[in-house]
């Protein structure tokens, strides 16, 4: 399929066409940040920041979500929740969308599906926005992804300066929210050399380097080395990290009952929490801070890998950004690799620690 | 959700009592057998001491469908574990304080000191506490919502 | 000697001396202008330490993770010694277990300006260390702001109830339930938080309004009398809540009823647990 060009005014009449069969979101801006909300007009959007507060990933997998509700006094019956309407998620960045490509595996990639996942999925079109000005807290490219990277996404939108080139297919949008597609003029050389341009200048900006395949290993030796006590200390074991985190998956059910109707909600739970793991008789496998930051990290660069053959961090840099005590994925990665005895490649430490030279 | 009739004139609130067992409650207990008429409007919970209410059994009381909450003990000095009272005393402060401020309007959480021996007073306190929480309606703002 | 070289040779002389096995400082953060809680145990990584206007963690908060038989040092700005002065009080640390390195506090800034609790502080320097690091901060020894700072409630105890309802509750709305603000609060010490009960359950775990405000609302009261208004809860939140207003209500609430600041005397006992024969009942029928 070859990529289009999309004038703004175009892309604007197309968001208003979508709102009107459907439900479009996008970036909004709330007091000093975006978050995702739905919106009527592109007018509403705003694409200024690099990320949203919350990930994409909060519209598929949401906050709270209602799994069904019931009755006391008619057990076995449950009443489902509403159809999801279709929906479009506009300016999504390269690093939420391959969140959520990663977030289908963990959903129903591993034989069983989590049909409430599912069912929005199935519904949603996600159309990206490249980057082309990577924020300083970015590292998309240091684990495997790109400023400019198409995987998740229906639709790349790269803004060329009032235009944008679209690479997909948005017939298939189109045809999804039941209206006509529009016929997108074909990009031409400049076009296509501008964007490489720009997708080439973003990923220079980025100089943050991760050896993945050798974190994995050295983190496949390390459930007892004691850096992971030195790792934690700072650590408060809030959810700050996980809730913003565009893979992090973890979920809680309760069950709210009142005057014989309920319902069975289910709800983001962290692994920091202390009582995450903690059993009905007391035992508490991940007791310490230092066993739960440990389990976070692993859970990034060495479980998944083992589970579905890929690193889970998309390097979009929100847990450094928001967490209450400074600690930063990034720093923590080469605080490993220089207690786990190795090098990194020189490059990569000079750029991280400003020296030369420093022993490993 | 309030199943109490809502409308204007005949607006029936339904209000949570937490009454201290050696006092109040006696005091309640009383009015009932001096068959002292008051309004129907209280649910009451024995408590052994007005410094066993945790804010927690008010708010809550609130969020599951209560109008308004009464919380009663004994007189300060009459406390039948000593200063259970006062110590009650300096919460309540602070949580009727928090919670005017947070906007629950002022009356719809009461307080009151009832002893063993006023059975006339406690029906007082309740036909005061049900007229302002009728004046005030139905509870609509902590109540239990629904997430998403 | 700056400040900065005088901690942190102070820190490499009690290390060094083995007078404590841990100095409980800030280091520098990945990103320029973050700070990290920085936990030293070796003379030679005293260098980490710095103290700038964005060292905004309380780091008292970390006290009771230390086992109590190790001495530790502590960097204490006036808020952070005050919340150790509330910790002392409620025997979840022991002075005798603390060096307590005092620095007077310049503010801390948050995005370039100064963070909010700050705005209202009437204790920079701190009110208990072992030595000061650096000047204290010159002015007048009182905790009373009002002559000098618009009352930051004023704008919120203006509106009418229904108003005020609405705007906390749109304030709220917005939590996600992360506890940020409970974690790195030095109060916030209970093996199991009331959020985490479910037998009974207090709070719904969801973040529906009603539990959001139920959340603050019961968090506010078991501040009554123990929070400092460091305003770590409130720069730690992810998504800009006000906490400020919450905090500095119970606190003024306690102060003007029960005449206690919290934090200042350890001899005295936390407010709410404690009695005057002659507290004022005016809302007691």
């Amino acid at each position: 399929m070859k990529p289009g060009i999309i004038t703004a005014e175009e892309l604007a009449r197309l968001v208003t066409e979508w709102a009107r069969a459907g439900a479009v979101y996008a970036p909004v801006r709330v007091r000093d940040w975006t978050e995702f909300r739905r919106i009527s007009s592109l007018g509403e959007a705003d694409f200024s920041r690099i990320n949203t507060k919350l990930p994409v990933r909060s519209l598929l997998f949401p906050q709270c979500e209602t799994m069904f509700r019931f009755k006391t006094d008619e057990p076995g019956r449950v009443e489902e929740p509403p159809e999801p309407e279709p929906q479009v998620i506009l300016g999504v960045r390269p690093c939420d969308a391959a969140g959520i490509a990663l977030l289908d595996k963990f959903f129903s990639g591993q034989g069983e599906t989590d049909t409430y996942y599912q069912r929005r999925r199935e519904k949603t079109m996600l159309i990206g926005l490249a980057c082309n000005s990577p924020a300083d807290t970015c590292f998309c490219t240091a684990v495997l992804g790109s400023p400019s990277g198409t995987r998740g996404l229906d639709l790349l939108l790269t803004d060329l300066g009032g235009r944008y080139l679209a690479e997909g297919d948005i017939a298939e949008v189109c045809r999804r929210f039941g209206i006509g597609s529009p016929s997108l003029a074909e990009a031409g050389d400049a076009d296509l050399a501008r964007k490489k341009e720009l997708a080439d200048k973003a990923a220079a900006t980025i100089t943050q380097q991760i050896d993945t395949g050798k974190l994995k290993q050295l983190l496949d030796a390390a459930d007892n080395h004691p850096v992971w006590e030195e790792l934690s200390l700072p650590c408060v074991n809030c959810a700050a990290c996980t809730f913003v985190c565009p893979t992090c998956h973890c979920f809680d059910i309760t069950d709210e009952t009142r005057k014989g109707s309920g319902a069975r909600i289910r709800v983001w739970d962290t692994c920091q929490s202390c009582i995450y793991s903690q059993h009905a008789s007391g035992h508490n496998p991940r007791a310490t801070p230092a066993s739960r930051f440990r389990n976070r990290t692993m859970d990034k660069f060495r479980y998944t890998v083992d589970m579905i053959g890929e690193v889970s961090c998309v390097g979009c840099g929100r847990c450094g950004v928001e967490c209450p005590a400074g600690i930063d994925i990034r720093e923590t990665v080469e605080t490993l690799f220089a207690a786990l005895g190795t090098k990194q490649t020189k490059d990569a430490v000079q750029k991280a620690e400003g020296k030369t030279g420093k022993q490993q | 959700m309030s199943t109490s009739d809502t409308s204007a004139a005949s607006f029936e609130p339904k209000i949570v009592a937490f009454l201290c067992n050696w006092c109040s409650y006696a005091g309640a207990d009383l009015a009932g057998i001096s068959r002292i008429q008051y309004p129907p409007s209280i649910r009451v919970i024995r408590v052994p001491c007005s410094g066993r209410v945790d804010p927690f059994y008010i708010l809550k009381a609130l969020l599951f469908g209560a109008d308004g909450v009464l919380v009663s003990g004994c007189h300060p000095g009459d406390c039948h574990y000593l200063t259970g009272n006062y110590v009650a005393r300096r919460r309540f402060a602070v949580l009727n304080d928090l919670l005017d401020f947070a906007g629950i309007d002022q009356g719809r959480v009461s307080f009151s000191w009832v002893s063993a021996a006023e059975g006339e007073r406690f029906a007082e306190v309740v036909r005061e506490v049900t007229e302002k929480v009728r004046q005030l309606g139905p509870n609509h703002k902590l109540v239990k919502q629904e997430c998403g | 000697m700056s400040r900065e070289d005088q901690l942190r040779k102070r820190a490499r002389d009690l290390l060094a001396a083995r007078e404590v096995v841990m100095v409980i400082g800030y280091r520098a953060g990945r990103r320029p202008g973050t700070t990290v809680p920085a936990f030293i145990t070796r003379p030679e990584d005293t260098d980490k330490l710095i103290f700038n206007d964005r060292c905004g963690a309380n780091l008292t908060a970390y006290l009771p993770r230390i086992p109590k038989t190790a001495k530790v040092a502590i960097v204490a700005k006036g808020c952070d010694s005050r919340s150790i002065v509330a910790l002392l009080k409620e025997k979840q640390v022991e002075r005798s277990k603390l060096v307590i390195l005092g620095v007077g506090c310049e503010g801390i800034k948050v995005d370039g300006q100064l963070s909010d609790s700050c705005t209202t502080c009437g204790y920079p320097n701190p009110v208990i260390f072992d030595e000061m690091v650096g000047e204290t901060r010159d002015m007048t020894e009182t905790s009373d702001v009002s002559d000098r700072v618009p009352d930051p409630l004023a704008d919120l105890e203006s509106l009418s109830p229904d108003e005020r309802w609405h705007s906390l509750m749109e304030d709220v709305a917005r939590c996600i339930r992360c506890y940020a603000c409970r974690q790195v609060c030095p109060n916030c010490y209970c093996p199991t938080c009331f959020v985490d009960t479910n037998n009974p359950q207090w709070v719904g775990k969801t973040t529906a309004g009603s539990d959001n405000m139920l959340f603050h609302l019961m968090r506010a009261m078991h501040m009554a009398g123990r929070c400092v208004e460091c305003g770590t809860c409130h720069r730690a939140c992810p998504m800009g809540i006000d906490l400020m207003k919450f905090n500095r209500k119970v606190a003024r609430i306690v102060r003007d009823r029960f005449g206690t600041v919290a934090g200042i005397d350890p001899d005295e006992p936390p407010a709410l647990a404690a009695f005057d024969p002659n507290d004022r009942q005016e809302f007691i029928k």
